[in-house]
């Protein structure tokens, strides 16, 4: 029988990071985007442990402010893209809104810190989601360009070929096979 | 950026290639740690000793001699502590069966072997970059499929 | 069997049969009628005559009478009265005859007692005459009148015996005519009847005779058409048999017998003897073939060997059905066919083609590893030179630097080479899979392919609306890749390319020495540029491998793209053709079966 499984990484990491916290018996407060605010100052060893604890799941203390920020754009840009609102947003102004800085700026520091744009990046994001319509919710390309704010289905396939390499149409079709091939 | 090194994993038995490769990835931006086996047994030998730190990214040769490459895909991919491993195909033919055909069978990326170094250097930009962004932004492992040829 | 011609003289010769009876018994029965007739006439006659006699009888014993009277009166001698004795005896014996004979007349009947009455007047007459002649009784006067009574009164008598004969006379004539008109019909009847027999004989005769005719016709059209069969049996190497299954007779043509190595009729066919004949290992198929037609009134070919008299195996192909003719027998019928010489050509050829597949597969296998394994050392001659840095360019001689640049251009032109080939050499050899496509999406993927080309060049490619045919979709792409990409290279340099591509249905009566004419319709999609064009006598040179119209410094190309082109279209059993004027344009029309 098949089941497709959606999961919300949000969910899943907050419940995760909650449970260590408290195993460290650290108070804390959820600010959002990954951002917690520790009751009490952490000594080296506590945060030291606290890294150790976290990092089998994948989990990064981040400590830089620069990192901190590409966190967040990256947050922000994932929420933009998976929210289905079709108000059109120009990326660049949701961003320097959402997070009160330049959008320059914002352009910078995500470059320095990940080597790439974020315009790639959204870029990346956006197929990824087209990715998941297609395959978990069976939609069409036209629905899906639809939905993601694309001018085309040609511009969708041409970026999906673009980022990937492959045509949507094989990437359906390597994937329907894959599951078949392990069977 | 990544705090630990990128571990690369290169399996080919083409020893020019091997030095290009080397080569093209000491002018990445991103620190990185490469090791070579020459073919598919050693490939497979070194994957299953369960003192080996296991690769972040394995690009595998298609064309070796004792085990070729699809036949290291699909043992790797069967067996499961390995079958996780973000798996990058490098290989000379360029043609669309047999491209869908390695992802068919759990191939993550399909690199043909540019002639030109500069390209080589820009695909394993790209390639970098992409797996770093699957690593750290929670996207989907099962659909990361890349084809650069 | 619907063929046996039906002869319809048993239906007619029946009813003319029947006929004729009918009408022997009707002349036999007139005949005797007739006879019967006849009988009753001369009795009639005799009857009448018979009358006659008695009345003249009866007259003559009177007369006899009155003789006797007459002498006894004038002689007195008594010998004279016997006569006159006697009469009355007569006169009572005719009587009593007459009163039989007149027994059918109540009028003569009539008569005769008017007759009788006036006989005995007479005789009283004659009593009173005698006893007034008598001397004692003496009476003149009275004799007189008695003599002269009797006189009248034998006028009387005569008249009423006259009156009496006319009567049966007039009976005998009216009796005799009504026979008479009975009679004349008979005749008339009887050759009326007898000329109607002989009209149906004659007609029985000429529907039997004609029967024989055509039955002739048949025979020989029979014998002739047996003997052809018999001939053609031997020509075909093919024969029959026939097994009535009633009387469970087999019947072998003459050729029969002589595939199975045999003389003709050199023994009695029975189902096990066939048997025999068939080789051990196909002996089971065979017995449960027979059974099979029993079962199901036909075989399908059945594929056999026998083995003959003379140890060779012959193979067999048989075939039959079992016919129900019109009264209803079953007649199984068989024919066997002796294919040894085309089945060992067809082993020879399937040998020759299995050399054939092989040798194929060989050298494609060849084509495509050889292109392959050429790949390698090129691509490590291409990445190596672009390892040479521009520092290390730097520093090397002049003549140094352009030998390096000369390399690349050599590996640059035997890339495309070997791609090139490696895309003829896919082709020929991978499967192909022939799915319903739609041209236009081919299309589109192709533009997007020679995008950056037509970009650059900033081409206009109009296309209409293509259609959806059953093609091998890779190979076609690559066809519009090829053909599309050809214009775009080989433009005019001042003038931006347009390319036109259309597509249209065609008949393929319509170009009798291009088209393949079995196939009905075609579709005709032409590529139109305005590019440099070419002689026109080149129209089918451009099109073999290897031939290039330019030298590989002007324009970079291998030679080998239509080629490909052609291999493509070739490989959908379609068409392809080249047209141009120099300096105006080029057209390429491709046809496509439907």
């Amino acid at each position: 029988m098949k089941l497709f499984i959606k999961f919300d990484i949000n969910t899943i990491c907050s419940l995760y990071l909650k449970e260590k916290l408290e195993e460290q018996n650290l108070n804390f407060s959820s600010l959002g985007f990954g951002e917690i605010e520790l009751e009490e100052n952490l000594s080296t060893d506590g945060l030291e442990e606290l890294k150790k604890n976290l990092s089998p799941f994948g989990f990064e203390v981040v400590e830089n402010q620069k990192s901190v920020l590409v966190q967040k754009i990256k947050d922000a840009i994932i929420e933009l893209v998976y929210t289905d609102d079709n108000n059109n947003y120009k990326s660049s102004a949701y961003l320097a809104d959402k997070l009160n800085h330049s959008y320059g700026y914002l352009s910078n520091v995500f470059s320095e810190v990940t080597y790439s744009s974020i315009e790639n990046f959204i870029i990346i994001q956006k197929i990824e989601r087209a990715k998941q319509l297609m395959l978990i919710n069976e939609m069409s390309l036209t629905e899906i360009a639809f939905l993601l704010n694309y001018s085309s289905v040609a511009h969708l396939s041409t970026q999906f070929k673009n980022t990937t390499g492959i045509t949507p149409s094989a990437f359906l079709r390597i994937i329907k096979k894959r599951r078949e091939n392990l069977k | 950026m990544q705090k630990n090194a990128l571990h690369i994993l290169l399996a080919d038995d083409d020893e020019d290639d091997r030095l290009f490769f080397k080569d093209a990835f000491e002018e990445v931006k991103v620190q990185t740690k490469v090791e070579f086996v020459f073919d598919g047994l050693q490939l497979m030998e070194h994957l299953h000793n369960p003192d080996t730190k296991l690769p972040d990214i394995l690009f595998l040769d298609l064309n070796m001699p004792k085990k070729t490459g699809k036949e290291c895909l699909i043992e790797i991919k069967k067996t499961d502590h390995l079958k996780n491993l973000i798996i990058a195909i490098y290989s000379t033919s360029s043609s669309d069966e047999d491209i869908e055909d390695t992802f068919i069978h759990g191939a993550n990326i399909y690199i043909k072997k540019p002639s030109d170094f500069n390209a080589l250097k820009k695909i394993i930009n790209e390639v970098i970059t992409l797996n770093w962004h699957y690593h750290t932004s929670g996207l989907n492992r099962d659909n990361f499929l890349l084809s650069l040829k | 069997m619907k063929w046996i011609p039906n002869f319809n003289s048993s239906g007619s010769l029946r009813f003319i049969f029947i006929i004729a009876i009918f009408i022997l018994l009707f002349l036999s029965s007139i005949t005797y009628k007739h006879n019967q007739d006849l009988n009753e006439s001369s009795k009639l006659v005799m009857h009448t005559y018979e009358i006659n006699i008695q009345l003249e009888q009866l007259m003559s014993a009177i007369k006899d009478a009155e003789t006797g009277q007459r002498g006894y009166m004038i002689t007195r001698n008594s010998r004279f009265l016997a006569p006159y004795l006697f009469s009355r005896d007569k006169v009572n014996t005719s009587f009593i005859a007459l009163k039989k004979l007149t027994a059918d007349s109540p009028k003569q009947q009539e008569n005769l007692k008017k007759l009788f009455k006036l006989i005995i007047q007479r005789y009283v007459s004659f009593e009173n005459c005698l006893k007034y002649s008598e001397p004692r009784t003496y009476d003149k006067r009275k004799l007189d009148n008695h003599m002269f009574g009797g006189r009248i009164l034998m006028e009387n008598i005569r008249f009423q015996v006259d009156k009496m004969n006319d009567i049966e006379k007039k009976i005998l004539e009216e009796r005799l005519k009504k026979y008479d008109e009975e009679i004349s019909l008979s005749p008339f009847f009887s050759i009326s009847l007898f000329l109607a027999a002989l009209i149906f004989i004659l007609l029985a005769y000429r529907q039997i005779s004609n029967d024989i005719v055509r039955l002739k016709i048949y025979n020989k059209k029979l014998l002739i058409s047996s003997g052809l069969m018999a001939e053609s049996e031997v020509i075909g190497k093919f024969s029959t048999w026939q097994w009535d299954l009633e009387s469970n007779k087999i019947d072998y043509s003459d050729n029969q017998f002589r595939l199975l190595g045999e003389e003709p009729k050199s023994f009695i066919p029975k189902k096990e003897t066939f048997l025999e004949f068939v080789h051990p290992e196909d002996k089971e198929t065979i017995e449960n073939s027979i059974q099979g037609i029993i079962d199901n009134k036909r075989l399908p070919f059945v594929y056999y060997k026998i083995v003959r008299k003379d140890k060779q195996i012959r193979y067999f192909k048989s075939t039959g059905k079992l016919l129900v003719d019109q009264q209803g027998s079953k007649i199984l019928l068989g024919i066997n066919f002796d294919i040894t010489d085309e089945h060992l050509l067809n082993i020879k050829l399937q040998e020759r083609n299995n050399e054939l597949e092989k040798s194929n597969q060989e050298l494609a296998s060849f084509n495509h590893v050889a292109s392959h394994d050429l790949q390698e050392p090129l691509r490590k001659i291409q990445t190596f030179i672009s390892r040479v840095s521009d520092a290390d360019r730097a520093v090397i001689s002049d003549s140094a630097k352009e030998y390096i640049t000369k390399i690349e251009t050599s590996a640059k032109r035997m890339r495309v080479l070997i791609d090139d080939l490696l895309l003829f050499s896919r082709t020929n050899t991978t499967k192909k899979e022939f799915i319903k496509t739609d041209l236009n999406e081919l299309f589109k993927n192709a533009i997007s392919e020679l995008a950056e080309v037509i970009d650059d060049k900033k081409a206009k490619i109009t296309v209409s609306d293509l259609p959806k045919l059953y093609v091998i979709p890779y190979q076609i792409e690559q066809l519009f890749i090829n053909l599309i990409g050809n214009s775009l290279k080989y433009s005019q340099p001042d003038i931006l390319p347009t390319i036109s591509i259309e597509s249209e249905k065609v008949l393929a009566a319509d170009y009798p020495e291009l088209l393949d004419p079995s196939v009905k319709k075609y579709h005709k999609i032409t590529f139109k540029d305005n590019g440099m064009g070419f002689d026109t006598q080149f129209k089918e040179t451009i099109f073999v491998l290897f031939q290039r119209l330019h030298s590989k410094t002007d324009f970079p190309g291998t030679g080998i793209g239509l080629a490909i082109c052609k291999k493509i279209v070739e490989n959908h059993k379609g068409y392809i053709t080249a047209d141009s004027e120099i300096n105006i344009g080029s057209l390429f029309t491709v046809y496509l079966p439907e």
